[in-house]
């Protein structure tokens, strides 16, 4: 009766959290709250149990990264960055977004996607201002660059620090399986932006100019702090890297880095916290809670159960549905929980299968699927939201159906590439 | 003293008055906002000097004021090429934002209009009796005759 209960409570949450019907921190919450009074959990489980309860590691990181995306954001580098791109492009269309495109990728696959294109969206608007083309298609490319780059590193997308976390994988096992697919990936997109945007970017000699006569030093805000958070970040990609010689959880790393770049700049707490997005920590809390719940009741153990005996040992099939099916939700539905719910089923699968590598692929199938599938819809990833909202703060609105329009047809391309490359690395090579 | 006694005469723009225009009368009249009528030529809101501004300056620099020190002068120069073709309703901000019009009756006092003032933010108070509009009082001219009350009189 109670598993009964708990997996409608689970749905009902799950339901609210898609459909948005009301915030998705409340809905969250909501379901956590449901499971605690349904006694699938208690303190123990919620704070204290590494497999069902609250996953600190993953907490741990996502705030030392959004403490350091606020201190590195004070410097002014992402303006510097994209100001001297288009002047080194200069000026001429397809060269400015292919520039921009690529350090909003590189940019996105250190930090967090929605920090990335708050930042370069301002100063592209002002680019494409100077040079008169419409900034909809830079902006467009931005946001979808945002999702592919940030799918090549453990920290890039909440997905892939959820996976990492349940998984044991490495940052550098990232590296090594996802920033291949993810750099090839970059340039098929780059040739697919010539093509979808060719039209637009139009080159008018006359305005050239304006874009050269922009003055990029002028936009560093704080030039000692910038060598600071530079050798720091620096310091804390070194420690991703050998995290696992070091003994230190890549969570650690992060706050570690935080911690020195808090005390070096010498920010108050309103700026160093300012791009701390509690919302997001307390969903990620709340979800973990809800997940713990059918993990305890033994839900998850029968779907794993079911799975491992259906998939056997047709890995292949298995990474098939996954990587599609992770795709076609996440540019429907939001891709945190879904990958929250599905990380301890594949998780299962891949334990039956040993930890072969034709196994672990199922990991590089949820991640490919779940972040590139963002890029489906307007509404796949926060990233797409919020340059649709600052597009349209300047006057220049992107309907749902324009975005979505590239979107499917770039997710299709990508998706379908990325399961040749799973198919090819890990069954027909291996 | 009362808001009719301190009321002055002040101009006024349409809500289809070229925004141009409207600029250049905050300016050679150093006023710090105008009163915008409707079509009945009814008080409808009021312009502050600050919200033409906010209209002339990219969206994208206020987003980034970072940006703003990447601008040379010849392009901040022609910012103001914004408001051509434009109306104040243009200019205006979206009615969910847009300020309530400040507006007192004409026997209200000196403490009244101040706090009118302070509570909507707006740097003059329309003074209206009925729907006749008799005139403005600005945030110095109020501040004048708080400061000396007695030379008014």
């Amino acid at each position: 009766m109670t598993t009964s209960l708990v997996i409608a409570a689970f749905v009902a949450a799950y339901v609210l959290i898609a459909t948005e019907r009301i915030h998705r921190v409340a809905a969250a919450l909501w379901g956590a709250a449901a499971m605690v009074v349904l006694g699938a959990v208690d303190a123990h489980t919620a704070f204290f149990s590494e497999e069902t309860g609250i996953d600190w590691n993953v907490i741990g990181l996502l705030l030392g990264m959004m403490i350091i995306v606020s201190v590195v954001k004070q410097t002014g580098v992402f303006e510097y960055l994209a100001i001297w791109s288009a002047k080194r492009a200069r000026g001429r269309p397809y060269a400015v977004m292919v520039m921009l495109v690529v350090i909003t990728a590189a940019a996105s696959a250190l930090l967090d996607n929605v920090t990335t294109v708050l930042l370069v969206a301002p100063v592209t608007l002002l680019v494409c201002d100077r040079l008169g083309v419409p900034p909809v298609p830079f902006l467009i490319a931005e946001a979808m660059a945002s999702n592919i780059g940030g799918t090549a590193t453990l920290i890039g997308d909440p997905p892939n620090i959820i996976i990492a976390s349940r998984s044991g994988l490495t940052f550098n096992d990232f590296l090594l399986n996802l920033a291949p697919i993810v750099l090839l990936l970059l340039a098929v997109f780059l040739v697919m932006c010539r093509f979808m945007f060719a039209r637009h970017l139009v080159i008018d000699p006359e305005r050239v100019a304006a874009v050269m006569d922009l003055d990029e030093r002028e936009v560093i805000r704080d030039s000692r702090l910038l060598v600071h958070s530079g050798v720091v970040l620096g310091l804390v990609m070194v420690g991703f890297v050998g995290h696992s010689a070091f003994g230190l959880e890549p969570s650690l790393v992060a706050l570690l880095g935080a911690g020195a770049l808090v005390a070096i700049s010498r920010l108050e707490p309103q700026d160093f916290l300012e791009d701390v997005e509690w919302a997001t920590l307390v969903f990620f809390a709340a979800l973990f809670v809800m997940v713990g719940a059918l993990v305890e009741v033994g839900v998850m153990a029968d779907v794993g159960d079911w799975l491992v005996e259906t998939v056997g040992s047709n890995y292949a099939a298995a990474g098939t549905v996954l990587i599609w099916g992770s795709a076609a939700l996440s540019g429907i539905v939001d891709n945190i929980p879904f990958v929250a719910t599905t990380a301890p089923v594949v998780q299962d699968l891949v334990h039956a299968g040993g930890g072969s590598d034709q196994a672990r692929a199922l990991w590089w199938a949820l991640a490919l699927g779940a972040d590139l599938g963002g890029n489906a819809t307007a509404v796949g990833a926060s990233a797409n939201v919020v340059i649709i909202g600052i597009a349209a703060r300047n006057g220049h609105p992107i309907s749902f159906w324009r975005f979505t329009k590239y979107g499917l047809v770039v997710t299709v391309v990508t998706v379908a590439i990325a399961w040749l490359y799973l198919w090819l690395r890990y069954f027909a090579l291996a | 003293m009362l808001a009719r006694e301190l009321a002055r005469q002040f101009p006024t723009v349409g809500l289809d008055t070229d925004a141009l225009d409207a600029a250049r009368i905050l300016t050679e009249q150093r006023l710090p906002g105008l009163i915008v009528l409707d079509g009945d030529g009814r008080p409808h809101t009021v312009l502050p000097g600050s919200q033409v501004l906010r209209f002339v300056v990219p969206t994208y620099v206020q987003d980034d004021p970072a940006l703003a020190r990447a601008f040379d002068e010849k392009s901040a120069d022609a910012l103001c090429d914004a408001l051509i073709g434009r109306t104040v309703r243009d200019l205006l901000p979206a009615r969910k934002d847009r300020l309530e019009l400040p507006v007192t009756a004409p026997d209200a006092t000196s403490i009244e209009i101040a706090a009118q003032m302070t509570r909507m933010r707006s740097p003059l108070v329309a003074v209206v009796d009925g729907s006749r509009l008799l005139g403005a009082i600005t945030v110095s001219a109020l501040l004048t005759h708080l400061l000396d009350p007695g030379a008014a009189r």
